[in-house]
């Protein structure tokens, strides 16, 4: 068992050499659309290029990106998780109820992470165990969650009645005064899964599940289990991108997140995440945020009509994954 | 057309001026920032319209940015217009609870903000017509025509949409105000209609099919209203004896409704234009730290049959307000319920 | 791990005979949900509401059809809500311009069959994964119907015959039900008697297989995205000669209502199995719970969880199923 196992971490490690390579050069193209953004919209308004707004942009990024970490790695294990924009609405109801009954933070924090929890085992018993598709199982969640949401708020916000002063400083102060704290999480926790991604047998777990889950069964992985967990960090993280987000708004608002889900499988396909598995990286992900949080900005700052940004947004998407599929086929 | 429409505005304007503006000499904002909740609809696209034309006016340039009902979106183009260092923010919530930390730091970074259409706890100064009182006066309205014209019988369909309390409380004073007229007045069928035609029109054919008694169909926009009446025309049934109250006259759907089709009699109009001026004026004040009322309230209307023409130019592709009528209206000095009734 | 889910054979079998037939469940279902409704609100079974379902159906069914056809191929369209809205919009601004509604119907088909054929060449020649692809085009419909026309564009020319394609009847039979019914069977006939049908579902269930022993597994894919695109065009005239104008918000959700029927109906998302008979039975369960609710007066959040959780069974009882038949 230990020697059929460290094969397979062997080839499983092999894998992702290759597809890291292949990665790489893709960063490096996402890196270089960043610059040529920056540029571009520096030319085009002068309020572009500060302090300032630029650190306003990776605060806004950042609970997409956050989200985005733990949709990516479904979507690495060869699954997907829609229902991540319901979950934020849902999650500040315990958080903003709790902090209002107790006047405690970390109970909120926990009552919401208790609640992301039994969403992301729901989502991963289903998807891996049961074996229902995952779009599926993940869309049924996303209305089950958001009409609850509607059903127990009466379609109203509650507001935040504790006035912690810890639970504003979460979501819209700065750290030193520059870094907005949400982007300041947004980097530990994406440094931290890279880490996991990359070095440890997790992360090559997820990539072989994901490549080919009948070669990784027989290579001895537990596939149902690698996925089941990935859905578990999907919903942890759309859980704190929403607690982040009841804090900006100061409140649990009903309307949260609509549409979210959207934002997040555009930044993690944008940043090279294959659908069909076994492929992309956190930081490729993350370079993906940062694209459309710029040009959500940027674009902003012209005088256009928002629906461009809809428009000019769906044409990206397409092109960048066309590229992308080009690539590979070249390479493989 | 853009041309008379312009002459039109600049004598609206020049008359209010005349009668709103103090003598003495207020500094004028030269950018002001508009997040909108919603741009695609032809509401905001005519509080746009208002601003737009009153700001160039004064000498000042409005700058929109969409929130696309999206709270996140919200917070994050107001954060940028105050990076952008612009000099009044004017803000339409998505939801008004979501936007109170917004208001907090734009406190501390010293920008002065008015709230469009619903109230914020911390707020300085809201610009908003009286949602309540607007579907209370249409309801009378209504109350009055079902006597002359339904035998005093008035069971009511509300084409409603329960997600957002100003819309919950025009279909409250619809209510009461119909009742003053006809005590046994009675909604037959709550709906929630969405605000969208096609959602309307789905969920009115299913309660037209329970209910054959329906005879007032009341929509709290006129998409509403609209895909309300279409599921009574796809049911077959004749607009005799039919009444339908569309409430906002947002754009140019009801003027083609109250000209084409019978039942459609009553509008509770809200100038949408005026809304946007009435904000521009208060952002000035705001600027200058003059003392503002919490509520500026921004005048509407019940508009019965052609009454609509009183108000509006429309040569068939776009509609141009009359600003001395709608200046002329006398808004109530504060509202009879607000959303904070509804809690 | 297997284990833990399977139940143990004696009872699996049992469920297997119950649920033998995934259709036999559905028609069991919709006699349960139309009795139950009926005893609380017997007007449930007046002729305005039957007409009223009726309508609402053929609606979701005519794009249900070609939706059907796309899953079986192995592939999908989330554009369909958003080109509904843009259809209505379009062909009311030709019959507008035109004065002509037969020239204002075929420009709506036609854009739809565009909008259709455009997804088909992303997915087809540019490999890119279909759900991302139609979530993109989904994006642009929705920003540029706002960019072509920011109002709801009225009939101006106030041509009845328009209004009459979705509210006008022949004999006591709404037109739009005639129309969806024609879709239906046209449908049912190519997918299950024709050797179009049979390449349909080869190349859903293996497309290598099937490019191997010589189809054209692009051509087929395409067919499915254009006539999935063109079925819309059909239903986006209904909508729009519904409301009688072109409406840029409609079609919010469209989508989801017509994937949630297909798969209900048992096709499955990965390609290569479904029918119509349970595209149709799927249609009518969802719509009739979406019109009980409204007749029994109770709260509307439940339109949103009541198919989220029906949805979810039905796939669960389908798995359950297929584990019985493999034993």
């Amino acid at each position: 068992m230990p020697q059929s196992s460290s094969i397979a971490a062997r080839s499983g490690s092999q894998v992702t050499d290759t597809f890291a390579t292949l990665g790489r050069r893709q960063e490096i193209a996402l890196v270089l659309s960043i610059f040529a953004l920056i540029a571009f919209f520096s030319f085009t308004s002068d309020y572009f290029f500060t302090v300032r707004n630029l650190t306003n942009v990776l605060g806004q990024g950042s609970l997409v990106m956050i989200a985005g970490i733990g949709v990516a790695i479904v979507f690495m294990s060869g699954e997907v998780d829609i229902s991540v924009g319901s979950l934020q609405a849902a999650v500040a109801i315990p958080l903003i109820e709790v902090m209002n009954a107790t006047g405690n933070l970390w109970l909120g924090l926990a009552a919401a992470l208790l609640l992301g929890l039994i969403v992301g085992v729901i989502n991963g018993y289903l998807s891996a165990y049961v074996g229902i598709n995952s779009l599926i199982v993940t869309l049924g969640m996303l209305f089950i969650l958001r009409g609850g949401v509607y059903l127990y708020t009466g379609k109203t916000a509650i507001p935040d009645d504790a006035y912690l002063e810890s639970f504003f400083v979460i979501g819209n102060e700065r750290f030193l005064g520059v870094v907005p704290y949400p982007a300041l999480i947004a980097l530990i926790l994406l440094l931290g899964f890279m880490y996991v991604m990359s070095h440890r047998p997790f992360g090559r777990k997820v990539y072989a599940v994901g490549g080919n889950a009948e070669v990784a069964r027989l290579a001895g992985f537990p596939v149902k289990r690698v996925k089941f967990t990935c859905f578990i960090i999907s919903s942890v993280m759309a859980t704190i991108s929403g607690i982040l987000l009841a804090s900006r708004l100061g409140s649990a608002v009903h309307l949260a997140g609509i549409g979210f889900e959207f934002q997040v499988v555009a930044a993690v396909v944008l940043g090279g995440v294959s659908l069909s598995g076994g492929v992309g990286s956190l930081l490729g992900m993350a370079l993906g945020v940062l694209i459309l949080a710029f040009m959500s900005n940027g674009l902003g700052m012209l005088d256009l009509p928002t629906e461009w940004q809809l428009v000019i947004t769906g044409i990206i998407i397409i092109i960048a994954v066309a590229f992308d599929e080009m690539k590979r086929r070249r390479a493989g | 057309m853009q041309k008379i429409l312009f002459a039109m505005l600049a004598a609206g304007t020049a008359l209010v001026a005349v009668s709103a503006v103090p003598a003495s000499a207020q500094d004028t904002p030269k950018r002001i920032g508009y997040v909108v909740n919603y741009a695609t609809h032809e509401w905001y696209q005519n509080v746009i319209k208002g601003m737009k034309d009153h700001a160039a006016e004064i000498g000042a340039t409005v700058e929109v940015k969409d929130a696309n009902l999206d709270v996140a979106k919200q917070v994050s183009a107001a954060e940028d217009f105050i990076a952008q260092g612009v000099d009044v923010l004017i803000l339409t919530p998505v939801n008004e609870e979501g936007v109170v930390p917004l208001l907090r730091r734009a406190k501390a970074a010293g920008m002065p903000v008015v709230l469009e259409g619903n109230p914020v706890k911390g707020m300085t100064t809201m610009v908003a017509i009286c949602d309540y009182d607007t579907g209370y006066d249409a309801g009378v309205a209504a109350g009055k025509y079902a006597k002359e014209n339904l035998g005093g019988v008035a069971k009511v369909m509300n084409v409603g949409l329960p997600l957002l309390s100003a819309t919950v409380l025009r279909s409250q004073g619809f209510m009461d105000g119909i009742q003053t007229e006809i005590p046994d007045a009675v909604m037959v069928h709550d709906l929630d209609g969405g605000g969208n035609p096609d959602r309307a029109l789905e969920v009115s054919t299913a309660a037209l099919a329970q209910n054959d008694d329906i005879n007032i169909i009341y929509g709290i926009n006129d998409s509403s209203s609209l895909g309300g009446l279409q599921a009574w025309k796809a049911a077959g049934k004749s607009q005799d004896g039919l009444l339908v109250v569309g409430t906002g006259g947002e754009g140019l759907a009801f003027i083609n409704a109250m000209e084409n089709e019978p039942s459609y009699r009553i509008e509770a109009a809200m100038f949408p234009e005026k809304n946007g001026y009435t904000a521009i004026d208060a952002a000035v004040k705001v600027f200058n730290n003059e003392e503002v009322p919490p509520h500026i309230v921004s005048p509407t209307a019940p508009m019965i049959g052609d009454e609509w023409s009183k108000y509006y130019d429309y040569d068939g592709t776009t509609r141009s307000i009359k600003w001395d009528a709608v200046n002329a209206l006398v808004p109530p000095a504060k509202c009879t319920k607000t959303a904070a009734d509804l809690k | 791990m297997v284990s833990e889910v399977s139940a143990p054979p004696k009872s699996a079998s049992l469920v297997g005979a119950l649920v033998g037939n995934n259709q036999i469940v559905l028609v069991a279902a919709l006699v349960v949900i139309c009795v139950g409704i009926s005893l609380a609100v017997p007007q449930f079974y007046s002729s305005a509401n039957i007409i009223a379902i009726l309508r609402q159906v053929a609606m979701v069914l005519i794009v249900a059809c070609g939706m059907t056809m796309l899953l079986i191929t192995a592939e999908v369209d989330l554009s369909v809500g958003a080109s509904l809205a843009f259809v209505g919009v379009v062909a009311m601004d030709v019959i507008n311009v035109t004065d002509s509604v037969f020239l204002g119907a075929l420009a709506g088909i036609a854009f739809g069959a565009l909008v259709g054929l455009v997804n088909g060449l992303i997915v087809t020649r540019l490999k890119v994964n279909s759900l991302i692809a139609t979530i993109g085009t989904m994006m642009i419909l929705q920003g540029g119907v706002f960019l072509y026309s920011r109002e709801a564009i009225q009939n101006h020319h106030h041509l009845p015959s328009f209004v009459d394609i979705g509210a006008g009847y022949v004999g006591p039979v709404p037109i739009p039900v005639i129309v969806a019914a024609v879709i239906f069977i046209a449908s049912y006939v190519v997918l299950r008697h024709t050797t179009l049908g049979r390449y349909l579902f080869a190349v859903g269930a293996n497309e290598k297989t099937a490019r191997l022993s010589g189809l054209r597994t692009t051509w087929l894919k395409l067919f499915a995205f254009v006539l999935t695109g063109a079925l819309v065009g059909v239903a986006g005239l209904i909508l729009g000669s519904l409301m009688n104008a072109g409406q840029p918000t409609a079609g919010r959700g469209f989508e989801l209502t017509v994937i949630a029927a297909v798969i209900l109906g048992g096709t499955s998302l990965s390609g290569g199995r479904g029918t119509l008979i349970g595209t149709l039975l799927g249609v009518f369960v969802l719509k009739v719970i979406d019109d009980g609710i409204i007749v029994l007066q109770w709260n509307q959040d439940l339109q949103m969880i009541v198919p989220g959780v029906v949805l979810i069974a039905a796939i669960y009882l389908d798995i359950l199923r297929r584990r019985a038949d493999a034993r």
